[in-house]
């Protein structure tokens, strides 16, 4: 721990931050004046910010590439040619947000990722959305423009029914989806969701049961978390790395629309 | 002014964080480059939640994030390093640039993110905290973190900091 005496080092952030206003920072002031280990640091922090600023250099005009890329927005929005509309939005994932008692009891049972059947599936699923996330240029096989298509090609190879789930009511838009090698040696089939800032899911699911009961359960590497859960016949996981309860939001409501 | 004028304001902002996420020019405004371009994609979609600056420095920073992940020198363990040595004399105003830029680029994502901007944008703490998605409680603590990191690393302060940071660090590329 730092060892600022008698100002703490949350209040001095708080502080240095310009978040504090009136009295407070009338206290705190006083209180910096008598602890000169808190003036050192104040001081330290203000060269610091000073190299940082020195190293972002100065604002520029806009490099070729980026006017480009800003003049031809222009253009088209002045030809009112517009990029596809967003889908309508179907019911059902309103729906599955009211379906959490359904959900096998919703115990969310954290596991372990290594051993267990269950566990090499939560660690395939991981391992897919790590290699394919970060994907820029061929994130998916089949974009989502072709959902149809992609729904009937997957299934046909999974010998199992299966359509992207609509996430849209959380703000999650289909990319598009590819079939991967399951750790079973079988056939898996693979989506990608993206919300408008950029953060990306995946929706993992290999046809027969990996686990004995269709708990939702939880694995994690490092901050991705995994929903995972078996519904009879399909096995499958939601991953990303957001929040838990907007994962587990996402997770419910892809059970409730892959029932 | 339309959306496109407001995505266009904030791009120099963007391009001088990201100097100082990247450590270089060229890919700096690549990552600018690939964030207009998201935003561009998708600015029919773009609901007005929120001004659309933060909606940009979100795509940003998410696409800074994933680049990390995708480049294994990031994973690098700090564990080890020296810090380097105490600057000579008294407090002098200026702090090497290199040693600066050398310690950010050791310093975990999350918190150079912070550190960027609130340090070199001049974000109010509630605003920072918003863009990161954090609890404004969870950005202070990763404040001190990341500037004592920093002070450690450019040998300044004690090796608490450097301590600190090599934690996180490791949480980091568990």
């Amino acid at each position: 721990m730092k060892n600022a005496g008698t100002v703490a080092e949350e209040d001095l952030i708080r502080f240095h931050s310009g978040a504090l206003t009136g009295a407070e920072r009338e206290a705190i002031l006083r209180r910096i004046g008598g602890d000169p280990a808190a003036q050192r640091l104040l001081a330290e922090w203000a060269r610091q910010d000073a190299a940082l600023r020195t190293l972002a250099g100065q604002a520029e005009a806009l490099p070729p590439a980026m006017q480009a890329a800003l003049d031809a927005a222009r253009t088209e929005d002045r030809a009112g040619r517009w990029p596809v509309p967003a889908p309508p939005l179907r019911l059902a994932a309103a729906v599955a947000l009211l379906a959490i008692g359904a959900a096998g009891g919703f115990l969310a049972a954290r596991t372990g990722v290594a051993g267990a059947p269950a566990g090499r599936f939560a660690e395939a699923a991981l391992g897919a959305h790590a290699v394919y996330v970060t994907e820029v240029a061929h994130p998916v096989e089949v974009q989502a423009s072709q959902s149809e298509h992609l729904a009937k090609w997957l299934s046909k190879r999974l010998g199992h029914p299966i359509a992207a789930p609509d996430l849209g009511n959380s703000g999650f838009r289909l990319v598009g989806g590819r079939l991967l090698p399951a750790e079973t040696g079988g056939p898996a089939a693979f989506f990608m969701y993206e919300d408008a800032s950029g953060r990306r899911v995946t929706l993992y699911a290999v046809p027969g049961a990996t686990a004995g009961d269709s708990a939702f359960r939880l694995a994690e590497r490092g901050a991705t978390e995994s929903f995972y859960w078996v519904d009879g016949t399909l096995s499958c996981a939601v991953t990303g790395d957001i929040p838990r309860d907007d994962l587990r939001a996402l997770a419910l409501a892809a059970y409730d629309q892959l029932i | 002014m339309g959306v496109l004028d407001e995505i266009e304001a904030v791009i120099p902002r963007l391009r001088r964080a990201a100097r100082v996420l990247t450590r270089d020019r060229a890919a700096a405004d690549d990552l600018v480059q690939d964030c207009l371009e998201r935003a561009l994609a998708r600015r029919h979609r773009w609901r007005g939640e929120g001004p659309v600056g933060a909606w940009m420095w979100k795509i940003m920073l998410n696409l800074h994030r994933d680049g990390l992940r995708r480049d294994a020198a990031h994973l690098v363990v700090v564990t080890g390093l020296p810090p380097a040595q105490a600057a000579g004399g008294g407090a002098e105003d200026r702090l090497a640039l290199a040693e600066v830029e050398a310690a950010m680029a050791r310093l975990p994502a999350d918190q150079r993110q912070a550190l960027v901007l609130v340090a070199v944008e001049g974000m109010s703490l509630a605003e920072a905290a918003g863009i990161l998605g954090l609890p404004e409680g969870t950005l202070v603590s990763r404040l001190g973190r990341a500037r004592a990191a920093l002070r450690a690393m450019t040998g300044r302060g004690g090796g608490t900091g450097d301590q600190k940071a090599t934690a996180e660090h490791r949480g980091e590329a568990g």
